[in-house]
């Protein structure tokens, strides 16, 4: 068997073992199953670490669509007509996939006091969901067959939807349902362009065979000897073969009247906007992070925002470089205004969670920046926040809960000396918000600084990109002003009495923060070894393809 | 007409002969322990099943007059008994043990009279089959349940039923005035409607008579204006029966629909194609819109089949110009759509079935309300039921929904309407995100919200296998459609006797290859 349908579906294994375990011992198996998931998907590194010395030079090809650890077969297939198990991973997916295992496993650490909980019952229910969203969660990542990539992004929304509506705040209901239908809304958009793109392809393929006269089928983009007759849903074909290319983006090819490439990039981005999420559609996160119970808010803020820049650069981009170019100041703008407006709602906040989900609103607006310039520094550096906000930020949704287990509210303006009454914690806090705020030397600095470079580096192209780069940096400032003074109001000043008798970080929420801490500074430190060794590459070559292919059509 | 051609209709005639056993074993056992009514009736349905079986594909056999067996009528009888079976367990403790004898007969009768649409080829006998599902049902609306609502709407169902009917004979009528025969399609030789049809401009006279047959079938699929019968309707009967009127006239009606439809080949002018279009996408709006702001669930479901009516009015208007793959073929999806929808509405009903509070089956969503704490199979399938409805993976309503869209976008630029079934489809999409909420809603109230008034458990053991055996059976057909989707492929190749535009109907993926480049692809 592969080793990522191993991975993808270990979580589900342990899911169903889960449903058959005594009731004690049901989070031990999840928790087992999470660390051999996150082990095995250590796993992946040791072809990396192969071809260490030429890593740009062989591992990552000589051009986009070079992939690992493939694994393809038919799935549901018909009269010209087929959808494919296919899976792989390259310099895109291999980080975030690793980063999933990962906060997969502390957030199961973080479920293991489920007993404590206000609402705890439910137990099984509670792991073997939790294990099945890992599951979907780890499928979006690797799986590079459009339908299967949709259908693993659709089922994630199931668990998500039960864990934050059983075990969430007061106002679950509410917040679950509009999790829910804002993403569903999002992918309802997303089948459109999903079921387009097939026939555009089909069609794309046919006039090639009629044109080169080839009744056996086009050559594949990628696939050394692999022929194709009809239409297809494989991700990186879509990408990379020039006759699907050269129809999707050129002008003459309309979708109902509109132009297709600008049409299908607008409705996969505001699907993959609403996931990020980018204002103005970013309104269902701060309600689902305040209701869902601390795990969840982890695995949130870790893994599922970082689904929507994922999908701008799997899909989006390298699909439809025409559509990209046409939008790239709208885009550019919304990330700025994410930027802003996330940072100023933070600002504005007294509760601590919203205060959180909503620098993440902040974080990721540099991540679509980033991407929108389409520059090597922007790419690279969008890729990166996104790998450092996935730290930092269940790190700083597990300070929350574990105070909040101790408090049982989030009121800032409440706490206050909390260093005093718990140095460790008060220590790990600090290098969390440190982090996410942007200090140099930790995570957060390098993915901003370089999606800043990267749109100063656009300015040859886009007139707009120097203003857009202002802006955004003054971002910087506004995230420091929030943090600081968060930090101030809550760890900082005089020990309240109130808060007094409270115990410092137990050993297990010490082993949870620890490993966040260290990579916090190890990806600060050192960048290139631990992210951009791995991305570069990739990145690199798919925006060689993007624009080359913005090149023939302009 | 010989014995051996009176053998293809042998699950047919279980049907009829087992109806008549299980009226009198309904009218003998009413002193008795054993109720036997109800377990007769599933034999009954199995052994037709097993006839199918073993009859196999009919090959177009035109040796009985009026009927003429093709792979639609094998389609149509594998998914009429097998939902039909689910819902005989559905049904099972339904009507008090007097009238359980008859309740099981027209059941048995209704089905009957799927299987006979499907395979008429005459405009009478299409006629008189459709009447043979509809009547039944009008009978089973009111022996459902001891309550006067269950009177007023069988009353409702059958007076815009009668009417209905009258609508649809007389657009038959006038059919057979255009065409000077009754037959639909012509086998071998001889006139026929398709005959007269194809090839040159539709007559008024023609035209007329297709407008009356589509209004008079509206109303048996519950499409817009006619669907206001639907929500009282469901709301009066019983939730088990109300599971089979979803389906089984939905059925028949779309098996008339699609003969008629194929008799005109699918080229129709411009004013109809427009009037089936608005229809569909008025359809699917109202129905979700109303479907929004239900707070009985049957209701609430009521609308959503008017809802799922207008989904599979874009199949309909697509048709099977596109051919090939279930992705492409209008048709095809429509009947591979109609079967999952027939499943999955017949298990969300028989979840309501399976609950009673206090001496009232369960109707509300306040009635529903943290079902999941108390029982937590039976929240699932509904759940399961309720995705799929919503059209949600890994669900087979998925499934159903993006073969039925698909196929619209299937359609190419040769086609002069391709822009319009486009738009047509993306309403249709954004509509099942609109029916999304009230499905959530569902789910959302048995699994999240506080149990206010719990729900009991009512009737026995069938129903409950009935909700599990839909509501896994949608997880199946997510994981392996692929035998479903071509059995409804081959159906509706053989909708045409003599088939002129659908030349590119091949079986064989590579027949089409080694022809000359220009029939690579024969949508576009």
């Amino acid at each position: 068997m592969n080793i990522l349908t191993l991975i993808v579906f270990l979580p589900a294994l342990g899911a169903l073992l889960c449903l058959v375990v005594p009731r004690p011992h049901v989070r031990t198996v999840a928790v087992l199953f999470a660390t051999l998931t996150f082990l095995v998907s250590l796993s992946l590194f040791g072809s990396f670490f192969g071809g260490a010395e030429n890593a740009a030079g062989s591992f990552f090809g000589s051009s986009y669509g070079t992939l690992h650890n493939v694994e393809r077969a038919d799935w549901i297939t018909g009269q010209r007509f087929a959808i494919e198990y296919f899976l792989g991973v390259d310099g895109l997916s291999l980080p975030l996939l690793i980063l999933t295992t990962l906060v997969g496993l502390l957030a199961c650490l973080a479920s293991w006091n489920f007993d404590q909980w206000k609402i705890n019952k439910g137990i099984r229910a509670y792991f073997i969901l939790f294990l099945l969203l890992e599951t979907g969660m780890l499928g979006v990542f690797v799986s590079l067959d459009f339908f299967l990539f949709y259908i693993f992004w659709e089922v994630m929304l199931l668990p998500m939807y039960f864990l934050i509506g059983v075990w969430g705040g007061p106002r679950r209901e509410y917040a679950a349902i509009k999790f829910f239908l804002f993403t569903l809304a999002g992918s309802v958009l997303m089948l459109v362009a999903l079921v387009a793109m097939y026939f555009y392809s089909d069609s794309a393929i046919n006039s090639a065979m009629i044109a080169q006269g080839t009744p056996g089928g086009i050559e594949s983009g990628y696939r050394d000897g692999a022929m194709l007759t009809h239409g297809t849903f494989d991700l990186i074909e879509l990408a990379v073969n020039p006759a699907i290319q050269n129809h999707f983006n050129a002008a003459s090819t309309v979708f109902l009247g509109i132009r297709f490439a600008p049409l299908m990039f607008m409705f996969l981005f505001i699907g993959f906007a609403i996931k990020l999420p980018c204002v103005p559609f970013h309104t269902w996160l701060p309600d689902a992070h305040v209701e869902a119970p601390t795990p969840i808010s982890m695995i949130l803020a870790g893994v599922l925002l970082k689904m929507g820049g994922y999908g701008f650069l799997r899909l989006c981009y390298p699909i439809f470089p025409a559509g990209a170019l046409d939008w790239a100041f709208v885009l550019a703008v919304i990330g700025v205004v994410s930027i802003l407006y996330g940072a100023l709602c933070a600002m504005a906040q007294t509760d601590f969670k919203k205060l959180v989900a909503y620098s993440s609103v902040s974080h990721m607006g540099y991540v679509l920046l980033g991407i929108a310039v389409m520059t090597e520094a922007g790419f690279q550096g969008a890729m990166f926040q996104m790998i450092a906000h996935g730290i930092s930020s269940p790190m700083c949704f597990f300070l929350v809960g574990v105070i909040y287990d101790r408090a049982h509210h989030r009121e800032i303006n409440r706490f206050g000396g909390l260093w005093l009454t718990m140095p460790r914690y008060g220590t790990m806090a600090t290098i969390g918000f440190f982090a996410s705020l942007g200090l140099p030397g930790l995570c957060g600095f390098i993915g901003e600084v370089w999606v800043l470079l990267g749109t100063f580096a656009a300015g040859s192209k886009f007139t707009w990109a120097y203003p857009m780069a202002i802006l955004a940096a003054s971002g910087v400032i506004l995230t420091a002003g929030y943090i600081l003074w968060l930090i101030r109001r809550v760890y900082l000043g005089r020990e309240k009495e109130e808060y007094a008798g409270y115990s410092d970080a137990s050993a297990r929420e010490t082993f949870i923060l620890v490993p966040m801490a260290v990579l916090c500074i190890a990806l600060g430190v050192l960048p290139m070894q631990t992210v951009f060794n791995y991305t570069n590459g990739t990145l690199d070559l798919m925006l060689q393809h993007i624009v080359g292919v913005i090149g023939m059509v302009s | 007409m010989t014995l051996d051609a009176l053998t293809q209709l042998g699950p047919e005639f279980m049907l009829l002969i087992g109806a008549c056993i299980v009226l009198i074993v309904g009218a003998t056992a009413a002193s008795q322990r054993v109720q036997w009514a109800s377990p007769v009736a599933l034999v009954v349905v199995l052994l037709a099943i097993l006839a199918t079986w073993r009859l196999g594909v009919p090959e177009g056999d035109t040796s009985i007059p009026g009927l003429w067996l093709t792979p639609l009528t094998y389609y149509v009888r594998w998914i009429t008994l097998g939902i039909g079976a689910l819902v005989i367990l559905a049904n099972w403790h339904q009507p008090s043990e007097s009238e359980r004898g008859e309740y099981m007969a027209m059941i048995l009768f209704s089905l009957l009279g799927v299987l006979l649409t499907a395979s008429a080829n005459d405009l009478v006998v299409l006629f008189f089959t459709i009447e043979l599902v509809s009547i039944p049902t009008y009978v089973l609306i009111a022996l459902s349940r001891q309550d006067a609502r269950a009177a007023e709407s069988s009353v409702k169902y059958f007076f815009l039923g009668a009417m209905s009917a009258a609508i649809l004979a007389y657009g038959l009528s006038f059919l057979y005035g255009a065409a000077g025969t009754t037959t639909i399609q012509t086998v071998g030789s001889g006139l026929s409607v398709a005959g007269h049809v194809t090839g040159a401009p539709v007559s008024s006279t023609a035209l007329v008579g297709w407008l009356l047959i589509f209004a008079g079938l509206a109303f048996k699929v519950a499409a817009v204006p006619l669907h206001v019968y639907v929500a009282d309707v469901y709301e009066g009967a019983a939730s088990p029966i109300t599971g089979m009127l979803g389906f089984v006239p939905k059925l028949a009606g779309f098996i008339a629909l699609i003969k008629i439809f194929a008799a005109f080949d699918w080229t129709l002018p411009q004013s109809v194609f427009w009037l089936v279009w608005i229809v569909a996408a008025v359809t699917m709006t109202v129905g979700n819109t109303l479907a929004l702001i239900q707070r009985n669930v049957k209701r609430m479901l009521a609308y959503s089949s008017v809802a799922h009516t207008g989904y599979m009015l874009v199949a309909l208007l697509v048709g099977p110009v596109a051919g090939e793959g279930p992705m492409r073929d209008g048709v095809a999806a429509l009947l591979f759509y109609v079967a999952i929808y027939g499943t999955m509405n017949l298990g969300a009903f028989a979840a309501l079935t399976a609950f009673k509070t206090g001496q009232r089956a369960v109707e509300t969503l306040d009635d529903i309300a943290g079902l999941a704490a108390r029982a937590p199979i039976a929240a699932l399938g509904l759940a399961v039921c309720a995705f799929s409805l919503m059209g949600f993976p890994p669900t087979a309503g998925f499934l159903g929904k993006l073969y039925v869209f698909g196929s619209a976008f299937s359609l190419g630029e040769s086609h002069p309407f391709h822009q319009a079934v486009i738009a047509l489809a993306i309403i249709g999409v954004i509509n099942s995100a609109i029916g999304a909420a009230y499905y959530l809603r569902i789910v959302s109230t048995i699994y999240v919200r506080a149990e206010d008034a719990p729900a009991a458990p009512a009737s026995g053991r069938p129903v409950r296998w009935c909700l599990a055996v839909c509501s896994i059976a949608m997880l199946i057909l997510f994981a392996w459609p692929s035998q479903l989707a071509s059995q409804a492929r081959s159906a509706t190749v053989a909708l045409h006797a003599t088939p002129t535009r659908y030349h590119a109907v091949s079986e064989d993926p590579d027949a089409a290859n080694d022809t000359s480049p220009d029939d690579f692809d024969p949508g576009h």
